[in-house]
């Protein structure tokens, strides 16, 4: 294809044109846009992704890219984002939550109704469990109501993690002390253990968002969050993943997806809904037709 | 709104799915004061008119995932004064029926592809009442 | 506690409001959609899903039937959909386009024949077909294409895609453009564009 990999041993010449390129095709397929101010910040890991892959060019590097060999896209988006997992990740999101969907949600329920929320992927628990802490901790309303909160997970080693709750300092540095005082037990190794009936509380479950007969058990859901991994999927599968999701959710209910994430690059079966606190999706409330 | 003894420059949300024409209207409006935003289709647009304020939207009619008429349809049923957001929209189509059909969509303006600098210039001017 | 750890199932039973299995040919927009979904990746439901597609109004279903022919990705899925290229309805235009930009081999013994239909809007949405392929033989298709292309529309979407996947092939087609619609608005620019992006690093 291109020249031979001479001078693999030198860095890689990466034009502003080649940069412009990348950047117009990242931000096609992710939203991920980058001021002139966050220059640098591409260019790194630019330079880092095309070392990473023995590109001997710029161009042999997106081809790889735009073909999406060896899962490059993933390890692309990888070296963008922050994926530690941790207590109340994104916590405007929960308050959101709080301040502005459980108020439509149980709208039109009476007191004692089931509200169900849904964490996926919920990986190692932190998220669901965050849910759940949130709540008790910032909805007034949270003895009204039966709140039913479900994690699932494609891989059973991280459900494994979460039915057993033990973290370490970085999972609760933006937990207070009290918080962390009041629902957790310390444990082995510095660690902590969050309280038995939290534990109890959250049903904990393997599923594949892209697997229609998996997400066919998933009804009735007020709100779901999928936050982080729908950026990774492909085209087909974010599609086919969006229509699950879709029936998953009750009408009316909400979808919430990561910081970096948008529908627009997904599914346009969702409206968009501003809050202050942040931008949410909602399946429509009536089915015309 | 621009007018004479403000600094405050009109902000214009561009939608269209091609990068080289977000570009081209980017690089027009900015030489001429404007401060300008894009998206890559309605759902994107909806997002930032819904989080930004704008003096104007220029959108296009074939994107992926959510059309022009689509998007604009959707913003004139807004309960908030996005609703009435100017739109200047800007198509392939010439047939008069695509006309009605903005007109029908809410477009303020329509314009056919290609369009000149100054053609797109002198729309804005007149929907973000900025001076030509 | 307010917290109960509830079965996985919910209450109702989904949002089916009728008892009958989903049907294509319901009444009931929810049953379409469920029945669409059902059929999804089976290369003998292609003629009943496209014929679907034919009486669909309702736009989600039209995805999901869209979907549905997608996952099955052959040339009687590319075939059903295909048409709809020509819809006055944009956004079923839009679906359609996003339905086969996912099938880039199935789509490529198409491509000559779209980027040759005598309606230039067809030629038009065919060029973002392209962006998916390889980069060589999107080149080369695109490049055939600008070679003999009059409506100025068309050209400006295939220099778009070229921007991101052209190969220094595509000079000696861009410059000859340029001569051609130097007189016209947006073309100079974006060809000058594209050559920049295309020849600009040694890449």
């Amino acid at each position: 294809m291109d020249d031979a990999a001479s001078g693999a041993s030198r860095a890689v010449r990466i034009s502003p044109e080649d940069v412009q390129r990348f950047c117009e095709f990242l931000y096609r397929r992710t939203g991920m846009s980058f001021t002139e101010g966050k220059r640098y910040f591409i260019d790194h890991r630019l330079e880092d992704r095309i070392a990473a892959t023995g590109s001997p060019s710029f161009q042999a590097y997106f081809s790889l890219l735009r073909a999406d060999a060896d899962h490059e896209i993933e390890h692309l988006i990888n070296s963008f984002t922050v994926n530690e997992t941790y207590f109340y990740r994104e916590d405007h999101q929960l308050r959101c939550m709080t301040s502005d969907l459980l108020g439509g949600i149980v709208g039109h329920k009476p007191p004692g109704s089931t509200v169900r929320i849904w964490s996926i992927p919920c990986s190692t628990g932190e998220e669901p469990y965050s849910i759940a802490l949130w709540l008790m901790e910032n909805w007034p309303q949270v003895d009204d109501y039966n709140i039913e909160i479900v994690g699932s997970d494609i891989d059973t080693r991280a459900l494994r993690a979460a039915t057993k709750g033990i973290y370490g300092d970085r999972a609760l540095m933006r937990l207070s002390r009290d918080i962390v005082a009041r629902y957790f037990r310390p444990v082995a190794d510095g660690k902590h253990e969050i309280d038995e009936g939290l534990r109890d509380s959250i049903q904990f479950t393997r599923a594949n968002m892209i697997d229609a007969q998996d997400m066919a058990k998933y009804r009735d859901f007020d709100l779901i969050f999928c936050r982080n991994v729908l950026i990774y999927f492909d085209d087909a599968s974010r599609r086919q993943a969006a229509e699950n999701l879709y029936d998953c959710l009750r009408p009316g209910g909400y979808i919430c997806l990561g910081h970096s994430e948008s529908m627009s690059r997904i599914s346009p079966l969702f409206s968009v809904c501003r809050f202050p606190d942040a931008i949410v999706y909602q399946r429509p409330e009536a089915d015309h037709g | 709104m621009a007018d004479s003894g403000t600094t405050a420059k009109a902000r214009i949300l561009v939608v269209d799915d091609s990068s080289l024409v977000r570009l081209y209207y980017r690089s027009t409006l900015e030489k001429a004061g404007f401060e300008v935003e894009q998206a890559i289709n309605g759902i994107e647009a909806m997002e930032r008119v819904l989080s930004q304020r704008f003096d104007m939207v220029i959108v296009d009619v074939n994107m992926p995932r959510m059309d022009g008429f689509t998007f604009l349809r959707s913003l004139r049923c807004g309960a908030d004064d996005t609703a009435t957001l100017p739109a200047l929209m800007i198509s392939t189509e010439s047939e008069t029926q695509d006309i009605a059909e903005a007109r029908a969509a809410g477009a303020n303006f329509y314009l056919v592809k290609p369009v000149a600098e100054a053609e797109l210039l002198r729309h804005v001017c007149v929907l973000t009442g900025a001076p030509l | 506690m307010p917290l109960v750890k509830g079965g996985s199932k919910g209450s109702a039973a989904g949002g089916v409001s009728t008892a009958r299995p989903p049907a294509l040919d319901s009444a009931d927009a929810e049953s379409r959609w469920a029945a669409a979904r059902a059929l999804a990746g089976q290369a003998d439901a292609v003629p009943v899903l496209s014929a679907a597609l034919a009486r669909e109004t309702v736009p989600r279903v039209r995805e999901a039937i869209m979907t549905a022919l997608m996952r099955t990705g052959d040339a009687a899925s590319v075939e059903a959909i295909l048409p709809y290229l020509r819809s006055q309805d944009a956004g079923l235009r839009a679906a359609a386009i996003e339905a086969l930009q996912g099938l880039p081999s199935a789509i490529a013994p198409f491509m000559a024949p779209l980027f040759s239909d005598p309606d230039s809007d067809v030629r038009l949405l065919a060029t973002e077909l392209a962006r998916n392929m390889k980069a060589s033989e999107a080149t080369r298709l695109l490049c055939a294409l600008i070679e003999r292309e009059q409506h100025p529309n068309v050209c400006a979407a295939a220099i778009d895609v070229l921007t991101e996947v052209g190969t220094p092939e595509a000079l000696p087609a861009l410059e000859k453009c340029a001569v051609r619609f130097a007189a016209t608005s947006f073309l100079p620019f974006a060809i000058s564009m594209a050559i920049s992006r295309i020849s600009g690093g040694e890449g």
